[in-house]
């Protein structure tokens, strides 16, 4: 389900506040000035937020700041947090060695 | 490629339900849990379950996991541990990773009963060293049994924030204060009454201004909020502590529906991302099912009955059961889920403005910010005319779905009746024996035994105990206050345990008769000698 | 819907979209941005390898590509203000077999003859360039002026830059249908309005062919599917742009330090999706066992992240890049098969000038959209 979102639309300008310094995403260190400020750059989804500033790419994944992001976004752009859509997840759900996901038995057969 | 009957992810009390009603229908299952030991947040619960027999009240939260592993096994269930399914894809595949290699199996149903995980909340300095979720330091403790560390501080009073501090209490820790930016309390009276007659304070309304120090947590600063969560200047407060123990709630892990597909829904209502399911946990996807915190935040008992009814689904799904059977079994274990969904901290009565009890007490306030009944509140909920003899004194005064009280008492001293949310109502037609057994049953520890008549001045208070090492008899310490604070000398004149009591030991004080409506733990004094 | 008419309208948020709209703006023209999904740069703008490279491609697309690399990307930062993350180190191509280097030098000449400064190496000197490669490489096509990128930065980026010189994006506006009016596109009919200019460009990825044939267009193009893979951030080990003979994988060492790496499986033409591009449960594995056969030295990183995209592949896999006479004030740059990232920003500088001016410093012949015939 699609829904129209105008990037011109009049948010505001970026003020900036005592807490920007704060660190959110701490896999990153990406801090809540930065993702602001990013907001501001155009960036208004969690998605958008993610491959522009890398919040959410670490090891964790976002699990620790996906939420908080989402809530900063939503802040700035003056919406509910329920309007923004989570962060897509992908496998794998815990990171994994390279050399033990290329080794699969993928040709065994069950009855051998 | 192995194909299953039925796929489970996660060995928590959901998965393993789930795994047991499927067994039981035939079927052919295999569970798969990334941890060491089975049984999800089971093995860190030392403390007793509530709600009813059914429920597993009474029973401490890990041998409920090893009551449910016993079954699984027994049933023929596969349940394979330090296997992370790290991928649910086309076709209903999962990628299992176990040791070091990746297995690829099929299942012609999945239930993913993966659970929640920790929510943060930033603030300044929550990026040292000390600062860790509530869930973890109950890991920590119950699990590998290490102390997180020396002087805590606990930020959220829901049930985990109460429950853990009670843990990290009887770990000897010392946990200074505990914060929410909430005007009260989120969690039950009782749990936060065992942590306050402790001494411990809360400070609702407030919330963490700063946590700093050199590398690590050494210091605290909270301060006031008001009704918008904005702090009002000048009512800082400081604490030297080492640890910040994060306690704000949980979110589900729902990662490996949205990546299968699944329809997903972000209900904060819910704790976040979850799928969108039916009653019965299955997914816009036939035969992929939820259950558990993965569909919802709720709690052990409710994963339980969940993970049954997708056990049930998945079978009557797979043909393993008649569409018959399944209504029968389904309509069972909904009305034994709705039983646990009443009283005042029902998922439906939220956000609602409680002031009365069901039975039309107003409720105590005190309780709700300041973690303990006042002495008004004791008066208003207690019957005035005095019992002879030892009796049982019920300090519970809320109304939470709950009865093993009413189940311990072999005179039927205790009243419950069929609605289990009701309030515990002593008989007084009936005559206490001084057992015990519903001091120790109780799981919210809100019973104690009073004997006012042991002298003409001494009155006997016996209570639940659950901190090491055990007092001994003829111990001299003090009994303190709901609040914590030191009431009056206080003797041991008895402490029994039993097996009876599973670990919770009844400590029998001598006090003073006047302090008898008041004295309701025993501190020991350090002795010098 | 803006009251104004727009200059053009732009069928498209990736970076091909973007770019174009960008140096349409530069130009003083208005444009909107219409981007059928909810995000800016979705599809395969968001899921390449990050490739920024002249070797390897067909002779038809060098020039463009190469004058992207001469003119665009080296001053791309502080023209959009914004760290693309570009590194010019090179392209090393490897081969394993004799097969393997006999494809690369058929690739290397057809680009010499393009005035590529591309050569082939032996196994000596491509591990003086990379010591971590694996005992298996024997050989190597080296092109030193290609190299890699940030796709997600750059792509964002041109939003951004578009953005602040007042390009209209409208994220979420589906279009399913083209119409002209009069004889001349005119109409761009969404899911939700009708919006009207008098110049449309069509740069929708795999996308474009259905809203194309709707005014009697074909794109002949079909989907297949990539898959990509990331590493937690490891310590610095080589700065080049990777590939292979057979293109079975590819990537290259971020800023960041992870690893991005793209493959195949083989059964690509063959994969399907649940809605969205989804990994298949045996597409990172593969792509794994192909890494670690060139890198033994990765072979304990961690991946952090699988994920996969459609590549619209032309018919004759190189890109769409012109002016539809037969729908005046239409213009299409799509069917990038799997390499647009790296020409993405030159083939919107070219439309933009084509656009505005009616000439693109390159010439783009060789990518005109009624080049199919039949093979007799």
């Amino acid at each position: 389900m699609h829904s129209i979102n105008d990037r011109n639309k009049e948010i505001g300008k970026f003020i900036p506040a005592a807490d920007d310094d704060l660190i959110i995403c701490r896999c990153e260190e990406i801090t809540k000035g930065e993702i602001r400020k990013a907001v501001h750059d155009g960036m208004f989804t969690v998605t958008e937020m993610r491959r522009y500033l890398r919040c959410g790419m670490g090891l964790c994944q976002g699990q620790t700041c996906a939420k908080l992001t989402k809530n900063i976004i939503a802040r700035e752009l003056n919406v509910s947090p329920s309007t923004l859509e989570p962060a897509t997840s992908r496998s794998p759900m815990r990171p994994i060695e390279m050399k033990i996901l290329g080794k699969e038995e993928v040709n065994k057969n069950e009855r051998d | 490629m192995k194909r299953y009957d039925l796929i489970i992810v996660g060995a928590g009390p959901a998965g393993l339900s789930a795994a047991i009603e499927a067994a039981k229908k035939g079927l052919h299952v295999v569970v798969f849990d990334e941890n060491l030991r089975p049984g999800g947040q089971l093995f860190k619960q030392i403390h007793k379950f509530f709600g009813s027999k059914e429920h597993q009240a009474k029973v401490r939260g890990f041998n409920i996991g090893k009551k449910l592993l016993a079954e699984a096994t027994q049933l023929g269930v596969e349940v394979q541990l330090n296997a992370t399914v790290t991928g649910m894809y086309l076709d209903k595949e999962v990628i299992v990773k176990k040791g070091d290699e990746i297995f690829h199996f099929k299942g012609d149903a999945i239930i993913v009963a993966t659970g929640a995980s920790e929510n943060s909340v930033p603030f300044k300095g929550w990026t040292l060293p000390g600062v860790i979720g509530a869930g973890a330091a109950q890991t920590m403790m119950n699990l590998h049994g290490i102390k997180p560390g020396k002087k805590i501080l606990m930020l959220g009073s829901g049930n985990v924030g109460l429950v853990v501090s009670f843990q990290l209490l009887q770990a000897g820790c010392d946990v200074v204060a505990i914060v929410d930016a909430a005007p009260h309390i989120g969690g039950y009276g009782v749990h936060a009454a065992k942590v306050a007659r402790c001494g411990v304070p809360f400070y609702l309304s407030h919330t963490i201004q700063s946590v700093s120090g050199d590398e690590k947590v050494e210091k605290v600063v909270i301060g006031a909020v008001d009704s918008s969560f904005t702090l009002i200047p000048e009512t800082e407060k400081t604490f030297t502590v080492d640890t910040i123990c994060v306690a704000v709630g949980l979110s589900p892990m729902s990662q490996l529906f949205k990546m299968a597909g699944c329809k997903m829904d972000d209900n904060p209502k819910k704790g976040g991302q979850v799928p969108v399911c039916n009653e019965w946990g299955e997914t816009s996807i036939k035969g992929i099912f939820a259950a558990g915190d993965v569909a919802g935040i709720e709690e052990a008992s409710s994963a339980m009955i969940e993970g049954k009814m997708a056990g049930v689904c998945a079978s009557e799904y797979l043909g393993y059961c008649s569409s018959a059977e399944q209504a029968k079994d389904l309509e069972n274990m909904a009305k034994d889920l709705d039983s646990l969904r009443q009283g005042m901290f029902a998922i439906k009565n939220r956000g609602k403005k409680i002031e009365t009890t069901m039975e039309g007490i107003p409720i105590s306030t005190n309780l709700l910010k300041k973690g303990f009944l006042s002495d008004a509140d004791i008066k208003r909920f207690s019957p005035t005319k005095k019992i002879a003899g030892v009796h049982p004194v019920i300090e519970c005064t809320q109304n939470i779905p709950c009865n093993p009280c009413q189940d311990a008492c072999v005179r039927h001293c205790i009243k419950i009746g069929k609605d289990i949310t009701a309030l515990p109502v002593v008989d007084t037609t009936k005559t206490c024996m001084g057992c015990g057994l519903c001091v120790a049953a109780c799981s919210g520890q809100a019973i104690f035994l009073v004997n006012e008549d042991f002298s003409s001045d001494y009155a006997l208070i016996t209570l639940p105990y659950e901190f090491l090492p055990l007092p001994q008899k003829g111990e001299k310490g003090k009994a303190t206050t709901r609040s914590g604070e030191i009431l009056c000398d206080a003797e041991v004149i008895s402490v029994k345990t039993s097996k009876a009591y599973d670990h919770t030991a009844l400590l029998t004080m001598k006090v003073p008769l006047a302090m008898s409506e008041k004295a309701r733990f025993f501190k020991k004094v350090k002795s010098y000698a | 819907m803006k009251e104004t008419k727009p200059d053009v309208i732009v069928i498209g948020g990736g970076i091909v979209g973007n770019s174009s709209a960008y140096y349409l703006a530069k130009r003083g023209l208005s444009v909107l941005v219409l981007e059928g999904s909810d995000f800016i740069g979705n599809g395969g703008s968001s899921r390449n390898g990050g490739g920024v490279r002249q070797s390897g491609r067909d002779p038809r697309e060098l020039p463009l590509v190469m004058w992207g690399i001469q003119n665009i990307w080296p001053t791309l930062n502080s023209e959009l203000g914004v760290d693309v993350e570009y590194y010019q180190k090179g392209n090393l191509r490897l081969g394993k077999t004799a097969q393997h280097l006999k494809i690369l030098q058929n690739l290397t000449d057809k680009a010499v003859a393009c005035g590529l400064d591309v050569r082939m190496i032996d196994r000596d000197e491509v591990r003086k360039i990379n010591p971590y490669l694996s005992d298996e490489v024997i050989g190597a096509s080296w092109c030193p002026t290609d190299g890699h990128a940030n796709p997600l930065t750059t792509t964002l980026g041109y939003y951004k830059a578009a953005r602040a010189l007042g390009v209209h994006f409208i994220t979420g506006e589906k279009v399913v249908e083209l119409k002209k009016v009069k004889g001349k596109i005119h109409q761009v009919i969404t899911e939700n309005t009708t919006y009207t200019a008098d110049c449309v460009l069509l740069a929708a990825g795999y996308e474009s062919r259905a809203i194309a044939k709707t005014i009697g267009i074909n794109i002949p193009v079909r989907k297949l599917k990539i898959e990509c893979l990331v590493t937690e951030i490891q310590p610095r080990m080589f700065e080049q742009m990777l590939g292979t003979a057979e293109a079975d994988f590819y990537g290259h060492q971020s800023k960041h330090g992870s690893f991005v790496f793209g493959g195949s499986t083989g059964l690509e033409p063959y994969e399907t999706d649940n809605g969205t591009p989804i990994s298949s449960s045996i597409g990172a594995p593969c792509i794994c066992r192909g890494i670690m056969k060139y890198f033994p030295a990765l072979s304990r990183a961690k991946i952090v992240r699988t994920w996969a995209g459609w590549v619209d592949e032309c018919a004759d896999k190189v890109a769409i890049i012109d002016k539809i006479d037969e729908v005046p004030g239409l213009f299409v740059s799509c069917g990038f098969s799997g390499h647009g990232f790296g020409i993405g920003p030159a083939a919107g500088y070219n439309m933009a000038e084509l656009i505005a001016t009616g000439e693109s410093p390159v010439d783009l012949t060789p990518l005109r959209y009624n080049r199919f015939k039949a093979k007799i």
